[in-house]
């Protein structure tokens, strides 16, 4: 194990695993945050469309979208091509050993097709120009510019901003022409969405039953498990890839779920309000966009996920209170049952389809792992119609599981 | 030393130095280079000068280059033979013999397992040649070397484990002002620690890693509130 390993990173030596060990096992952290705590989410938006670069902490990725046109595949004539493509080059520290290297752009890169290709997350059907003939091809290049850990988060952020922030040129196909204008002559398309999946990273360790959020690098190596669920915005799980070592047993995922769950729609609710402040930027004048430039030291320009949303601290119940104030909708209490009458609505317009609020746990605290049993009595402590539906979702819990494994979200061993 | 900080860059002359030379002996450290009469500076960086005639450039480097006696903390790579391989941070893995602990024999063999961190003294370094480590003095005794079993480890750039162990440094001694602990730097800019509870373990590591970015001069300063990092 130790031969195939890089030992430059951290996290790979004994005294480092068994200090993390000790440290998950008294909930303390490096950086002094709490288990269920995140890193600021910072993003810089380039002078193109289609750039972004995210920082997690220390993680920083930058991802450009481009377009071209090109002839669609003939099992699928009337959509385009979404193209994914990682670029792990850009950290020099990681590639001591030809293996490791290669096995963690693959995991990038299969957990990035899933979330993003497979969940059907972008409207291809729209990217048709001339069925059999003309689709556009959308190419996400995703360059790693430095590892601290969460390398998942942070790409799937800096793909969902990406996508989400490019605009294509519109086109015309008539009498076997094709016309491309320019955006002075008509204005550039944004891409159509279907959902906005983001994925948020567990580690698991043996030594505690408490999995923790964000890992750095040290962290991540040292974990025994690491858990990356992937969820859009209407709660729905994308993905799952659980691997590694630790025993996990169903509550430990389903409590991470329930938090990936908020997290997932907070996220893309910063993404929305980063996206909203750099068009408003962009309407006022070009000499304001600072491009890349921002990544740079401290500028105004750099948008945080704390700042943006208002809160210093990332504390995902406050986050989701915070979230229903700013944007003015009718919830005025953070309850899960509140959750599910807005969730209800958003249902036909997806195809999966997946109501997460039935199926998660309906309890909210998510401090400690609740025992089967403890979280059973809460659940009879509501009352009868409670009682009576907590059964429902147990069903309805058993029914995704067998669905997950037969679905594309097979788990995957790292 | 002098805390005058001229910066040079990679072939840039340093007249200074051959002035002196004239009249005595100079010591070049690393980063300078003698060409013939001139000497030449082949790294970036604030040019030192210790008294009476020693000069070197600090550079920021986080790759060890290894030199004989150096003391390094390694990561026990694999067995072979009757040599460990040992990650010393280097271009090359280090190599040291079963035969470099105290009490050794050929029956006696160290209790060394692949991921284990040691403290050795780099017996010989050439440019051609793996580095080789010993863990015992001239006279057999292990000293301070050997596996450090426990604590926490963590990696740092070389600047900042050749300032931690500059003569009276003042961030051990500020440290100590506040808590005991046990420390074993490496100048391959690997620092391994040990306090009391794993709480004042994290808080040490993180004070010292807030010096990354610390200049000689700065760090004097930080020195009089490192007791606010420790808070942190």
């Amino acid at each position: 194990m130790f031969m195939n390993s890089n030992l430059f990173e951290p996290g790979k030596s004994k005294p480092e695993r068994n200090f993390v060990q000790l440290a998950v096992k008294q909930n303390q952290r490096f950086d002094g945050r709490r288990s269920n705590e995140c890193r600021d989410v910072e993003l810089a938006f380039g002078e193109d469309w289609g750039t972004v670069a995210v920082s997690l902490g220390d993680t920083k990725v930058l991802t450009h979208v481009s377009c071209d046109l090109g002839a669609p595949t003939t099992s699928r004539p009337n959509e385009g091509k979404l193209q994914l493509n990682v670029n792990l080059g850009g950290v020099a520290f990681l590639d001591e050993v030809q293996t490791t290297h290669e096995q963690r752009s693959l995991t990038l890169n299969s957990l990035l097709e899933r979330t993003f290709r497979s969940s059907r997350c972008v409207d291809l059907e729209s990217l048709c120009v001339a069925a059999e003939q003309h689709v556009w091809c959308i190419r996400v290049d995703i360059n790693v510019l430095n590892h601290d850990g969460n390398l998942y988060d942070a790409s799937t952020i800096a793909t969902l901003a990406a996508l989400m922030h490019f605009r294509r040129p519109d086109v015309t196909f008539a009498d076997d022409e094709l016309r491309i204008y320019t955006e002075k002559e008509r204005e550039f398309i944004p891409l159509l969405f279907l959902h906005y999946p983001v994925s948020v990273t567990y580690c698991i360790y043996k030594s505690s039953n408490q999995p923790i959020v964000d890992p750095t690098l040290l962290e991540e190596n040292a974990a025994d498990s690491v858990i990356v669920l992937s969820f859009n915005s209407y709660q729905e799980l994308c993905t799952l890839n659980a691997g590694g070592t630790a025993p996990t047993n169903v509550r430990t995922i389903m409590q991470c779920a329930r938090n990936a769950a908020n997290r997932a729609k907070a996220l893309v609710d910063f993404i929305r309000k980063a996206l909203s402040l750099d068009e408003e930027r962009r309407l006022q004048g070009s000499r304001l966009i600072q491009g890349l430039a921002a990544l740079i030291g401290e500028t105004p320009y750099k948008l945080s996920f704390s700042k943006l949303m208002g809160q210093q601290k990332l504390e995902l119940q406050a986050s989701l209170n915070d979230k229903i104030e700013v944007d003015n909708k009718s919830i005025s209490k953070p309850e899960v049952e509140e959750i599910q009458a807005m969730v209800e609505p958003s249902k036909p317009e997806t195809d999966t389809a997946m109501d997460t609020s039935s199926w998660l746990p309906p309890d909210e605290d998510s401090q400690e792992l609740p025992m089967p049993a403890e979280a059973s009595t809460s659940k009879a402590g509501k009352g009868k119609p409670n009682h009576s539906k907590s059964k429902a979702n147990k069903k309805k819990l058993a029914k995704r599981q067998n669905h997950s494994d037969s679905e594309e979200e097979a788990k995957q061993v790292i | 030393m002098t805390s005058t900080s001229t910066i040079v860059m990679p072939g840039d002359r340093i007249a200074a130095i051959e002035e002196l030379a004239k009249s005595k002996r100079v010591i070049l450290g690393p980063g300078l280079r003698r060409q013939d009469e001139t000497v030449v500076a082949s790294k970036a960086g604030p040019l030192r000068h210790k008294e009476p005639s020693t000069f070197w450039v600090d550079n920021y480097q986080r790759r060890y280059i290894p030199a004989r006696g150096d003391l390094v903390l390694g990561i026990v790579r694999s067995k072979a033979g009757d040599l460990y391989r040992v990650d010393i941070g280097a271009a090359d893995t280090a190599s040291i013999s079963y035969l470099a602990f105290e009490s050794a024999t050929k029956k006696n063999r160290p209790d060394l397992n692949p991921g284990d961190l040691i403290y050795a003294r780099v017996l010989n370094a050439s440019a051609d040649i793996e580095p080789e480590l010993v863990c015992v003095n001239s006279v057999g005794k292990r000293g301070k070397l050997g596996l450090l079993a426990e604590g926490f480890f963590f990696k740092c750039s070389l600047n900042l484990g050749r300032m931690l162990l500059r003569e009276n440094c003042p961030v051990l001694a500020a440290l100590t002002r506040e808590l005991p602990y046990e420390i074993a730097i490496g100048v391959n800019g690997r620092i391994w620690l040990k306090a009391h509870s794993l709480r004042e373990t994290i808080a040490l590591a993180n004070a010292i890693v807030a010096l990354e970015q610390a200049g000689y001069t700065e760090i004097d300063k930080i020195c009089d509130n490192l007791g606010d990092f420790l808070q942190a």
